[in-house]
């Protein structure tokens, strides 16, 4: 695109842009980071994860903060207005994600129990592999404008879904086989919803960056899997 | 007068559906949800019908399409040069002043064409008023600079001018501050006390179009802001059209856009999809401060 005719109002946004991606980057660290303290039960790394969101937090506060300068100096308009706008929206989906992950990071501090399942943890980690690639796909369609990228996160959430479907009925059974195991089960329960918000807010993502390119919102059906809230699992008494 | 009903009439020929893009032919602007602007009939008040414009040999507004909206802002943005002003002064055939200056096309003020030879120009001035650039009072009086285009089209009581005079100065938000000193001159107010007063000339005529050519580029912020609230009052009885430099101005004051550029009218939309999304990528670097 052209430059502005005012070069300063370039940098703002080159700034804005440059500061929604490397909180992006520090949010994917996080989650990588938060998923391997919880497979390998490591509470030092759990540790640095939840001492970790402090950055992400601030990163988000400093976008905010230029991003109300440059409407306040600039003015922006169509294509600048949607970029600044778009630096707040993911800035806050960013920081979500890295609540999200810091949340993960508490459970496995308190995890104290003997209870593995191979099942579970392949699942959970299935999922945040996906999760973490649906964010660095959509982290790239950010940088690059990339409208197809975007698309293709949009429409990819379900499969995230699925698996946190299936986990939640293996958790359930677990929890049913041996009333000991529900504490544990509990909280790999709540990872796995929290991976599968991580995976809302990458939609949400790119449902901002599809609103900044074509300048208006994405409203296709989008294909919805999380049957959660609707399962239940007969107990045979 | 074309009523149009909006929720029908949706055949933009933009890129999207979306307004006049282009010098096509006119149509009505896709409704953006929870734009009361396009709420209730549109009617097109005035019409500008593929007009071209010349200076001696110049040739200064190509093929120019656009409707002023009835009780709507309409606000014409573009460098300098681009057109606007001078599309402004065929609306109520300023230009016929000067010699060598010439329009072909058609210009429909409820339907009848103001630029046919046989149309009376004074007639025309008093349906479709114009507030310059810089305020233009005359050497006379607050009260005369009122009265004085009344008398021109109405023969009036004293007691009834006085309350035309009244109206007008109340319509364009002056009366409290001039109506203790009626006998003044009006060059003694202030710039924008000025600038209303010329808005309250227009007024008192009882115009169907107000022509604003950047009425708030000599003002202050705090005169500018009263001019601006000036318009939104205006805009429930007039149809508006306002030439303007201030692009925030604009976005601020008017209901639809128009781009022009070189003598062309690049894109018409609603301010509201102007400003957040335009069509035309010229437009786009205009108003985002991107161009040449």
């Amino acid at each position: 695109m052209v430059d502005h005719t005012h070069k300063a109002f370039d940098t703002d946004l080159q700034d804005l842009g440059r500061m929604v991606s490397e909180m992006g980057g520090l949010a994917e660290q996080q989650i990588s980071d938060a998923i391997d303290a919880l497979d390998r039960r490591d509470t030092v790394v759990a540790q640095r994860v939840i001492a970790g969101d402090a950055r992400i937090d601030a990163l988000q506060r400093e976008i905010e903060e230029k991003a109300i300068l440059t409407i306040a100096r600039r003015q922006p308009m169509a294509v600048d207005l949607r970029e600044v706008v778009g630096a707040l929206r993911i800035s806050n989906d960013l920081e979500r994600i890295g609540d999200l992950a810091k949340n993960i990071s508490k459970r496995v501090v308190v995890i104290d129990a003997e209870f593995r399942s191979q099942r579970v943890m392949r699942g959970v980690e299935h999922m945040a592999e996906m999760v973490l690639q649906q964010i660095k796909t959509v982290l790239d369609a950010y940088a690059r404008r990339d409208l197809q990228k975007a698309q293709e996160v949009w429409h990819a959430d379900e499969e995230v879904d699925s698996v946190n479907n299936s986990l939640f009925r293996e958790l359930l059974t677990y929890m049913m086989e041996d009333p000991r195991n529900i504490g544990i089960c509990i909280h790999l329960l709540f990872c796995a919803k929290n991976i599968e918000r991580m995976g809302d807010h990458a939609t949400n993502i790119a449902e901002t960056v599809y609103y900044m390119i074509e300048g208006r919102p994405l409203v296709d059906e989008r294909p919805k899997g999380d049957t959660t809230s609707s399962t239940v699992v007969p107990f045979d008494a | 007068m074309t009523s149009m009903d909006v929720s029908v009439g949706n055949g933009g020929t933009g890129a999207n559906g979306n307004g006049v893009h282009g010098n096509g032919p006119h149509s009505v602007p896709t409704p953006i949800a929870g734009n009361r602007v396009l709420e209730g009939d549109l009617d097109e008040k005035v019409a500008v019908r593929g007009v071209n414009f010349y200076y001696g040999d110049n040739k200064a507004l190509k093929d120019i399409t656009v409707p002023l909206y009835d009780r709507r802002v309409t606000a014409f943005i573009g460098p300098s040069g681009c057109g606007k002003s001078t599309l402004l002064r065929i609306l109520n055939r300023i230009y016929d002043l000067y010699p060598n200056q010439r329009a072909e096309g058609e210009v429909l003020l409820d339907g009848d064409n103001i630029l046919s030879p046989s149309q009376d120009i004074n007639l025309l001035r008093a349906r479709i008023g114009m507030v310059f650039q810089k305020p233009t009072p005359f050497p006379m009086s607050i009260y005369e600079n009122i009265a004085f285009g009344i008398r021109l089209y109405e023969r009036l009581s004293k007691s009834d001018l006085d309350g035309r005079v009244e109206t007008a100065l109340r319509r364009a938000a002056l009366w409290n501050e001039v109506k203790d000193k009626m006998h003044a001159n009006g060059l003694s107010l202030s710039g924008g006390q000025q600038q209303r007063l010329c808005i309250a000339r227009t007024v008192a005529v009882r115009p169907d179009v107000i022509l604003l050519d950047e009425p708030c580029s000599a003002l202050d912020p705090i005169s500018t802001a009263k001019i601006e609230e000036l318009i939104d009052e205006l805009k429930t009885e007039y149809t508006i059209a306002i030439v303007t430099h201030n692009m925030q101005q604009a976005a601020r004051v008017s209901d639809f856009t128009a781009f022009m550029y070189l003598g062309e009218m690049v894109e018409f939309d609603t301010t509201s999809k102007m400003f957040t999304s335009p069509v035309d990528k010229r437009t786009q670097d205009y108003i985002t401060g991107r161009f040449g």
